[in-house]
């Protein structure tokens, strides 16, 4: 809301520097965004909250000044000298909608270009100068928070307003020379054959002043603030009118609005002014709420004198009786927003000045605060993975369906199912996101476009899953992406990034306290998007939970990056923190000493060294302590469908030192044991 | 005899001191001690030496034999310590070659400043809750006294999913969900992701919010003022001034905007502040006795504040990030710095 200072100082005669004013204006809850200065004024542009549409004026505004610096606040001319003739004739059809409709008939006027302090003043607040009718309709509304509207009488046909719902009418001209369409519900005001407005929203090009409009019929109404919404929503169109009507205009000021209009008109188009026909069924009954001294004090944490609220609430056009150790308050017609005695409250607190109230700590009891598990796992992987090198992203929830394609989901896969988005900003942000995959494939595209080589990224957020329910499931995941660029470092470390993948993990997992967990290859990929031949599935507690894998050269390049790409997924990490195991046990440590062997064997290539390890343990025998792979060789003089591994073994017993001859007898047990499960032999 | 033996002893002496390296010394100690050694012959021949004769000679070889071990010792270890200065001379390596490590990675800055912010609430006894980012209508508006058709909705911009349910613009609705399971004393802070449908150059239509409140007897507006200016103080350093601005919220009532100091001027004025001195940076108010009620809590009983903060601007003016649309964007250079 703009509000010119020179306007305020109409009605309220402050000596304050403009400055200060909106400093005052700001500190009262009317929040100054902007000042500009114009030639010989000053304009003010107010964040005025959806509250207080009684401060969508100069009046309303000038109240505010008038009770926070305590002067007197000046009463708007609105007196009509003379009335000639009867009221026009005005019939409400639909009065749950239009609760009261007031109207003068000003006949004879002379329509032409607005007084120059009338253009200036409304163009000061953006509004636009037509012709003096229609510029005092605003300037009454500028001034008063009041819409106003002002038909061609002669257009009207039986020179009457009807004001009834659309009913089968759906389509209508306003005067911006728009065609709008129209519900059955839309609150319309006719003439005797046809609609003539958009209650509350905007006019008809069929009715509107023009140069040559001798007769006018002027509105001022209060319309059901919730129809007007409703309307301007569903045709689209936001006025200056409809704003204020549906925040709620004063029921006691249509009349008094529509006379300060009447008497501008005939004072600056002439013209003879009617009677007034004035609707108003049910006329407004003022609220009473009591508030008890008590009350204010304890919501507020300190002793506000009594004769300082009623000070203030007097100033503000509240009504005031003492009554016990309260007051009974009745707020004005302009005050909707008073409903209960919090908002008096509010009102004696705002005007005391927040910045005068002091601080204070609340007095508590304690109370057990129990750590939130699921954000303790979270905290606890996202710290593993920046130890391990990997940076957090934080993407958007949005997701382009289409891209599902790109990732080779299939039709009925789950993860199709997306919730989607009634008005989203693009469409490619039309759905919710069922994987964290694309989003950190486009980190990975984008980081890559602008130079970066090596790439570690992680997420950890939600997806939406279908649940069949209202809202859909929303499950915590964490994904991880890894582009490795094989010529990054002069360390030896020219290995698959898989494996540094699959060590991240395995260091999360001990991080983590879960030690039940494999990784399973089966035929097929685990993942659509992963690489058939380079990827498996993560069990825990033998649940699947998550997948590890090369990316698919398919969805490379159809992501259009290229390179050395790992993915870690972990599905469901509330699942996942379930298995993690509290505080661990300890173990004694070893009182003898160990025995070390290595073995190598040659195996046929697709022999894996899980399989090789599970046969080594696999063994009767509790005195391996440990097997570790140490090499994989394949060429000379291994032959070319085979591969040599060689384990180290570590051998111990809890309970006494072991022999070289009981140690050598296991260790040709298992090399036989090597031999007729693998084929595997000796190598020599 | 006896002459014999010390001058083998002599003689050995004089090789000795006349050795250049540890081969030589080695040669030496097998020439004189070792199986065939000369000394070693002369101790084997002892047997043959008259009875008399026998205390003083083997005396004497022993003698002798001592002599020469230690001066052998002596001597090969002065040749290995002057060996090893030598081959440590020679030994340099380059420490200007770059470390064999894998750097750390970086926790985004909206998630350092969420966990600091998340710290200093549970240190003063706040439990942490969530809610679904997906929420009803009704817990995102309704419940906090928002109903359909009120023009408060237009303070924000809401993404729909259906009639009933929306992307959750704020972090409030868990307030709600809350207080329905719970009976106070309530203290409680919501951290998460809420959703707007508007994007421009400060606005991004994800963003993060942390949402707090308290219900117990007694809460009263001075303490709403205290707990926040705790708050700032921690966040911003204790030289922030704070300023509480009336406002409004449907859900709470007294509410109010607070603003602090501008951070990067020092509230002299300057582009981030608009010139004003001031940031804003919380809202906050004491919950709507409406919202309590509809909670089931009796609001003669009960009182509560809540308040709700921005992440990203609160990261922005901590680290100094001038875009918010940095945040999502999550360029390497840009997450590498915090
Ligand atoms: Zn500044």
């Amino acid at each position: 809301m703009k509000a010119s200072y020179n306007w305020l100082k109409e009605f309220v005669d402050f000596n304050l520097p403009h400055r200060e004013l909106a400093h005052t204006l700001t500190m009262a809850g009317f929040e100054v965004e902007a000042i500009e200065e114009v030639e010989d004024d000053i304009i003010f542009d107010i964040g005025v909250t959806p509250n207080r549409p009684d401060c969508l004026s100069i009046i309303g505004i000038a109240r505010e000044i008038s009770a926070v610096l305590d002067l007197p606040l000046k009463d708007v001319n609105a007196e009509i000298r003379k009335q000639e003739g009867g009221g026009p004739l005005i019939e409400i059809k639909a009065p749950d909608l239009c609760l009261r409709y007031s109207s003068r008939t000003i006949t004879g006027v002379k329509p032409g270009p607005s007084p120059e302090w009338l253009v200036i003043r409304l163009e000061a607040h953006d509004i636009r100068s037509t012709s003096n009718i229609v510029d005092i309709t605003n300037y009454v509304l500028l001034e008063t928070g009041q819409p106003l509207h002002a038909f061609d009488l002669d257009r009207l046909a039986g020179n009457k307003i009807v004001v009834n719902r659309a009913g089968n009418e759906n389509e209508f001209h306003t005067l911006d020379n728009e065609k709008r369409t129209l519900n059955k519900d839309t609150l319309l005001i006719w003439d005797d054959e046809k609609p003539v407005a958009i209650a509350g929203v905007m006019g008809g090009l069929n009715s509107e002043v023009s140069e040559s409009t001798r007769n006018i019929l002027l509105e001022s109404a209060f319309f059901n603030p919730v129809s007007v919404r409703r309307t301007s929503k569903f045709i689209n169109l936001k006025t200056e009118s409809s704003y204020r009507f549906e925040r709620g205009v004063d029921m006691i000021g249509v009349k008094s609005a529509l006379d300060r209009a009447a008497c501008m008109i005939a004072d600056i188009a002439g013209g003879k002014v009617s009677h007034i026909t004035d609707i108003y069924p049910d006329p407004y009954t003022p609220r009473k709420l009591c508030v008890k001294y008590k009350k204010i004090n304890s919501v507020i944490g300190i002793d506000i004198d009594e004769s300082f609220v009623e000070n203030v609430l007097t100033g503000l056009g509240f009504k005031i009786k003492r009554e016990g150790d309260g007051i009974v308050v009745t707020p004005p017609s302009f005050r909707q927003d008073i409903q209960r005695d919090v908002d008096i409250i509010e009102e004696v607190v705002r005007l005391y000045g927040y910045d005068r109230i002091p601080s204070t700590l609340p007095a508590v009891q304690m109370i057990s605060a129990p750590v939130h598990k699921t954000q303790e796992a979270i905290k606890s992987i996202k710290n593993a993975m920046v130890k391990s090198g990997f940076s957090e992203a934080i993407n958007y929830s949005f997701l382009n369906p289409e891209i599902m394609d790109k990732l080779n989901i299939p039709p009925e896969d789950r993860r199709r199912k997306t919730v989607f988005i009634k008005n989203p900003l693009r469409k490619e942000e039309e759905a919710m996101r069922t994987t964290l995959i694309p989003a950190l494939l486009n980190n990975v595209s984008l980081n890559l476009n602008r130079g970066a080589k090596t790439l570690r990224l992680f997420e950890v957020s939600r997806v939406f899953l279908p649940s069949g329910q209202k809202l859909p499931d929303e499950v915590i995941q964490m994904c991880a992406i890894y582009h490795k660029d094989m010529s990054a470092s002069i360390w030896d470390d020219k290995h698959d990034g898989f494996y540094d993948l699959k060590g991240v993990l395995e260091n999360l997992f001990s991080e983590l306290g879960i030690r039940d967990y494999s990784f399973i290859q089966e035929a097929t990929s685990c993942e659509p998007y992963l690489h058939p031949g380079k990827s498996c599935a993560i069990t825990v507690n033998g649940e699947k939970t998550g997948s590890l894998g090369t990316l698919h050269p398919s969805v490379s390049t159809a992501f259009d990056i290229s390179g050395n790409i790992n993915i870690l997924e972990l599905y469901d990490i509330e699942k996942i923190q379930k298995a993690v195991s509290p505080t661990p046990e300890f173990v004694s440590l070893p009182r003898y000493p160990y025995v070390e062997r290595d073995l190598a064997i040659v195996v046929s290539k697709d022999i894996t060294v899980g399989q090789a390890k599970e046969t080594i343990t696999g063994i009767d025998s509790d005195i391996i302590e440990a097997v570790s792979l140490f090499d994989i060789y394949t060429g000379k003089p291994v032959p070319d469908n085979k591969k040599s591994l060689a384990f180290s073994i570590r051998y111990r017993a809890s309970d006494r030192t072991l022999t070289d001859s009981e140690v050598d007898v296991l260790h040709s047990g298992i090399l036989r044991r090597l031999e007729e499960n693998l084929k595997a032999e000796l190598r020599t | 005899m006896l002459n014999e033996i010390l001058s083998i002893k002599n003689l050995a002496g004089e090789e000795i001191k006349k050795a250049c390296n540890l081969k030589d010394i080695q040669d030496i100690r097998i020439k004189y001690l070792g199986k065939k050694g000369v000394l070693t012959g002369r101790m084997k021949s002892l047997g043959s030496i008259s009875k008399e004769d026998r205390p003083e000679y083997g005396r004497t070889l022993n003698e002798s034999k001592n002599f020469i071990e230690d001066l052998l010792n002596r001597q090969e270890e002065q040749f290995r310590s002057t060996e090893l200065n030598q081959s440590i001379q020679t030994q340099r390596i380059d420490v200007t070659v770059p470390g064999c490590f894998v750097p750390f990675g970086h926790l985004h800055p909206v998630t350092q400043t969420l966990d600091e912010i998340t710290a200093i609430f549970i240190s003063l006894g706040f439990n942490v809750e969530e809610g679904p980012e997906i929420e009803l209508d009704f817990y995102n508006f309704e419940a906090l006294n928002m109903p359909r058709d009120h023009p408060a909705r237009d303070m924000q911009d809401t993404f729909y999913i259906n009639d009933d349910v929306v992307l959750r613009t704020h972090t409030s609705p868990v307030q709600v969900r809350v207080m329905e399971k719970n009976i106070p004393p309530l203290r409680v802070i919501a951290p998460g992701k809420v959703y707007r449908c508007d994007a421009d150059v400060s606005h991004i239509p994800m963003f993060h919010q942390l949402e707090g409140f308290m219900v117990d007897k007694d809460i009263r507006m001075t303490d709403l003022k205290g707990m926040l200016e705790l708050f700032v103080h921690s966040v911003f350093g204790i030289d922030t001034s704070l300023r509480f601005r009336p406002s409004f919220f449907p859900f709470t009532e007294p509410s109010a905007e607070i603003d602090i100091s501008c951070v990067i001027c020092k509230g002299t004025g300057c582009n981030v502040c608009k010139g004003t001195g001031w940031i804003e940076i919380l809202g906050a108010g004491m919950i709507n006795p409406r919202v309590l009620e509809m909670s089931g809590y009796d609001p003669d009983l009960y009182t509560g504040f809540a308040f709700g903060l921005g992440i990203e601007r609160v990261a922005m003016l901590k680290y100094g990030i001038d875009d918010i649309r940095l945040f999502p964007e999550n360029d390497k250079r840009f997450l590498e710095q915090f």
